[in-house]
């Protein structure tokens, strides 16, 4: 299999000391890129590479790994984009959300609308590539599984459900090179006039169960969540099905 | 006509041994180097068979009788023979001298033959069932031999028959004794033994010493080996080591997790490093084999991979490096630092620790703590203790060094009972409080000798800042590592176990004790203050004082049958048949004592989690705690119990 797999990594935080370290879900990108693609797999950081959190990824068994010189706070949109383009990627696997920075988890978002390419959360397994399709498993709420065939290039985002990262060691941490390479800086205009702060989480909605025996509470309890409200469209045409979904993204305000 | 064969016999022997020898020290030295004085060694190597080697196995009575007859007789014999019958010094003295090393030699080989007639399971089989039979042989020809040398009989008596049966006598005996010695026979232990005790890697040990601290890596040059993953990392003395081993077993009889029918047996394990350094497969091996995996589906060589190959890795990390296999074996052999350096190569190569392993040497990278709590959580246990920060005062007469049991609600409570000890002492004493990180004990044990690095030096760094008399602390792992290990990074401290320094309190009448209302109480030594440090009587003392008379475990003292809870085996947790907590409950249990006394919060952890019915398990410095009488406010004391209000529970 000859697909060129990327992993885009970034630096982690520690959640109980804050300290620098190599990112949980980043680090189960880089598993899910060892075991699809062994030593060819690229990994890459856009940022400092004098970072040292970042031979925790090294210590996964990697040789090398590329680092776009970008300072703090700095777009890195565009430059990822090149340099994937470039590279000549068949499957990027990045982590969903990173645990430092803004965090926003809209970088894989982005970057696929930027490429044109199609995007898949929650990558679980991918089963597999052939012929410029990759048949993947998608990870959905209560332990279920999506399968999917997506034409590549292709952008796949990992949490908790993808492989459990394996452990970094210190002797390949210490002899992996950090290969820092120049890339254009672009500032990020909304750093510039916005500031940034902590989200604040939202409230949960309380689940009053007025289940009265155990059985009606573990039914309860592992129900589906479900809206109360939504239609089942059957048997309609792609134009009446995509008025549909308009008219339902214009109501939530999701489109403007 | 038996003396031209005589000495054909005996030099061939010998020159064969020569070559035998010297193909086995060119084995050895493909080993790397590792300093060691060898002249003064082999200056010292007399002294040290005869009175520190004598003393391990003289635990044993009737073996180190054996044996001292059986080896004394036999290199007597053996150099009286050469120049007898070697040499033709026919003299009636040699003649005689010799003839009574030879029934020295034989009467000790009997008592070898008869602990043969029914061996138990820890002694090797095979070639060992002909050792004894080789001896009586080599004794009984030789003595036969020289009977006409002496007078005793004429020359020529027998005729061709004799001088048959002699010359075969001779051959087996010489080929056993001689050539077996240096080309793998049983008998290799006394060569390669000798030369052991010569090069030790531990010379400390010799005298009445004691070298317990893993030796570090060099991290600073990037080419030197991280750990042992072929034969050959090993340093040639550990090579040397390995085969000194008699496979007499005493290791397998003593290891926790061989009786818990985890897969490690010490005395496998040596001789399959024996294997790996020669070349081959383990087929012969007659003893006993790692639990549950079969004997014969293994083999190594010197420059092939170690792991999943000659030994399970599952193998290293059963051990819970207790050291009773070193404090039992006769050849001072050490396992332990084996065991380490081949899991330093899995932990820092391969990223293989197994299952929390990895967990938990993150967690040590990232918060200083192998649980991974928050470090800002360090003091939460003593809120309420207004204890003195060494930060804050800057000097201090003693440095009370927390260790991580400031994390677990159990240890929490013997930390309080110690500070109350310390309070009512009055002595000086302050805490590093949240800079204080781990002591870098389980990170060192599963290998990763890095974040112990890293986390040594952090902690001396900090001590430096500071001036303090001594350390004190409730935790075996971190006083051993401070202790022992910290001085070749460049941190050197008197460090002191609790129960060392509440005995010396005691002593100094600054305690107004009580005494022990409870029932009866059983002592467990824990093996990081007893084998690892040589402190027994102290924790004795003290509970001496309380008027507790300690009703001793079978297995007590130097041979204290480990709680499973060292060299990370928690963590590890390789399944056995049963648990090796369950078993040490047991060994309490036959000394129907209601309490047992501890003074490691490893040992609480692990006793604690045999489920009850058992004995209570108590840290020192709680029963101290408990009998304590405190003059000011006694009745204060007691009032904030009632008062206490259910906390919320989330």
């Amino acid at each position: 299999m000859s697909t060129k797999v990327i992993s885009l990594v970034s630096i982690g935080a520690h959640p109980s000391s804050g300290r620098a370290r190599r990112a949980e879900q980043d680090a189960r990108a880089v598993e899910l890129g060892l075991q699809l693609a062994g030593d060819n797999l690229q990994v890459v950081h856009a940022g400092d590479p004098r970072e040292e959190a970042l031979r925790g990824y090294l210590g996964m068994g990697l040789d090398h790994l590329d680092v776009l010189e970008q300072p703090a706070g700095a777009d890195v949109l565009g430059v990822l984009g090149d340099y994937l383009r470039d590279a000549g990627a068949q499957l990027v696997l990045a982590g969903s959300q990173a645990e430092t920075g803004e965090g926003s988890g809209m970088l894989p978002f982005l970057l696929a609308e930027k490429l044109g390419w199609p995007l898949v959360v929650g990558l679980a397994e991918v089963e597999s590539i052939e012929n410029g399709t990759a048949q993947v498993l998608q990870a959905l709420p209560r332990g279920q599984r999506r399968r999917l065939k997506v034409r590549l290039p292709l952008l796949a985002t990992v949490d908790n459900a993808a492989p459990k990262p394996r452990q970094s060691a210190f002797g390949p941490a210490r002899r992996g090179v950090l290969a820092a390479r120049t890339a254009e800086v672009v500032d990020d205009p909304l750093l510039a006039k916005d500031a940034l702060q902590p989200a604040r989480p939202r409230p949960k909605r309380l689940k009053v169960i007025k289940a009265k025996s155990g059985a009606d509470r573990m039914k309860a309890a592992t129900a589906k969540a479900s809206g109360g409200g939504g239609k089942v469209l059957k048997d309609v045409s792609a134009q009446e099905g995509a008025e549909a979904i308009l008219k339902l993204l214009v109501e939530e305000g999701v489109l403007r | 006509m038996l003396n031209t064969l005589l000495p054909i016999l005996l030099f061939t022997a010998l020159a064969l041994a020569v070559l035998g020898a010297l193909r086995r020290v060119r084995m050895w030295r493909r080993g790397r180097p590792s300093k060691v004085d060898l002249l003064g060694g082999l200056l010292a190597m007399p002294r040290r068979y005869l009175v520190d080697l004598h003393h391990v196995v003289e635990r044993d009575k009737y073996m180190s009788k054996t044996h001292v007859a059986t080896a004394g007789g036999f290199v007597l014999s053996a150099v009286l023979a050469i120049l007898v019958h070697g040499f033709g010094l026919h003299s009636k003295i040699l003649g005689y001298a010799l003839l009574v090393a030879t029934v020295v030699m034989f009467s000790g080989a009997l008592f070898v033959f008869k602990r043969r007639l029914n061996p138990p399971s820890r002694l090797s089989k095979g070639p060992w069932m002909r050792l004894p039979k080789s001896l009586l042989m080599f004794a009984a020809s030789f003595f036969i031999a020289t009977l006409p040398v002496a007078g005793i009989l004429p020359e020529g008596t027998g005729g061709w028959v004799l001088v048959a049966l002699l010359g075969i006598g001779v051959l087996w005996g010489v080929s056993e004794l001689f050539f077996g010695m240096t080309w793998g026979g049983p008998m290799k232990h006394a060569f390669a033994g000798a030369l052991h005790l010569a090069w030790h890697r531990r010379a400390e040990r010799f005298g009445g010493g004691r070298s317990t601290g893993l030796k570090p890596l060099d991290l600073e040059d990037p080419n030197a080996p991280l750990g042992v993953e072929k034969p050959v990392d090993f340093t040639w003395n550990q090579l040397l080591g390995f085969d000194a081993c008699v496979q007499c077993g005493k290791c397998e009889a003593m290891c926790p997790a061989f009786a818990a029918g985890q897969p490690l047996n010490p005395k496998k394990l040596i001789q399959d490093m024996v294997i790996g350094l020669a070349g081959g497969t383990d087929a012969r091996f007659a003893g006993s084999p790692y639990p549950g995996k079969p004997i014969g589906e293994h083999g190594g060589h010197p420059h092939q991979p170690i792991v999943n190959g000659l030994v399970d890795a599952e193998t290293l990390w059963s051990c819970t490096t207790c050291r009773a296999c070193v404090e039992e074996c006769p050849m001072m052999i050490e396992h332990v630092d084996a065991i380490v350096d081949m899991r330093r190569h899995l932990t820092l190569e391969k990223g293989a620790t197994p299952n929390k392993g990895a967990e938990v040497l993150d967690n040590l990278i990232a918060t200083d703590n192998p649980g991974g709590f928050a470090p800002g959580g360090r003091m939460n246990w003593a809120a309420d203790l207004n204890l003195k920060l060494l930060s804050e005062v800057k000097t201090t007469e003693v440095l009370f060094w927390v260790g991580d049991g400031a994390f677990d609600m159990r240890n929490q409570r013997t930390l309080r009972a110690f500070v109350k000890v310390l309070k009512a002492s009055g002595v000086d004493f302050a805490v590093l409080g949240l800079e204080e990180r781990d002591s870098g004990d389980v990170a060192r044990r599963l290998g990763d000798e890095a974040t112990f690095q890293q986390l040594a030096k952090r902690n001396i760094q900090t001590l430096a800042k500071y001036q303090f008399q001594r350390i004190v602390t409730c935790d075996p792992h971190s006083f051993h590592v401070l202790k022992n290990e910290y001085g070749a990074l460049g941190g050197e401290y008197q460090v002191q176990h609790h129960s060392t320094y509440i005995a010396e309190l005691i002593a100094a009448g600054k305690l107004n004790l009580g005494q022990h209302k409870g029932g009866s109480v059983t002592y467990h030594d824990p093996c990081y203050l007893g084998r690892y440090n040589g402190e027994y009587q102290a924790p004795r003392d003290v509970l001496k004082a309380l008027g507790i008379e300690v009703r001793e475990m079978q297995r007590s003292g130097f041979r204290s049958r480990c709680c499973g809870g060292g060299g990370g085996a928690p963590i590890t947790d390789i399944p056995g048949k049963q648990r090796i907590p369950d078993m040490r409950m047991d060994d309490i249990r036959e000394t129907e004592a209601e309490l047992v006394a501890v003074g490691c919060p490893q040992c609480t952890a692990m006793l604690e989690g045999v489920v009850e019915p058992r004995p209570q398990i108590k840290d020192l410095a709680e029963l101290v705690a408990d009998v304590l009488i405190e003059d000011e406010a006694p009745a204060s004391a007691k009032s904030p119990a009632a008062k206490c209000e259910p906390a919320e529970v989330h």
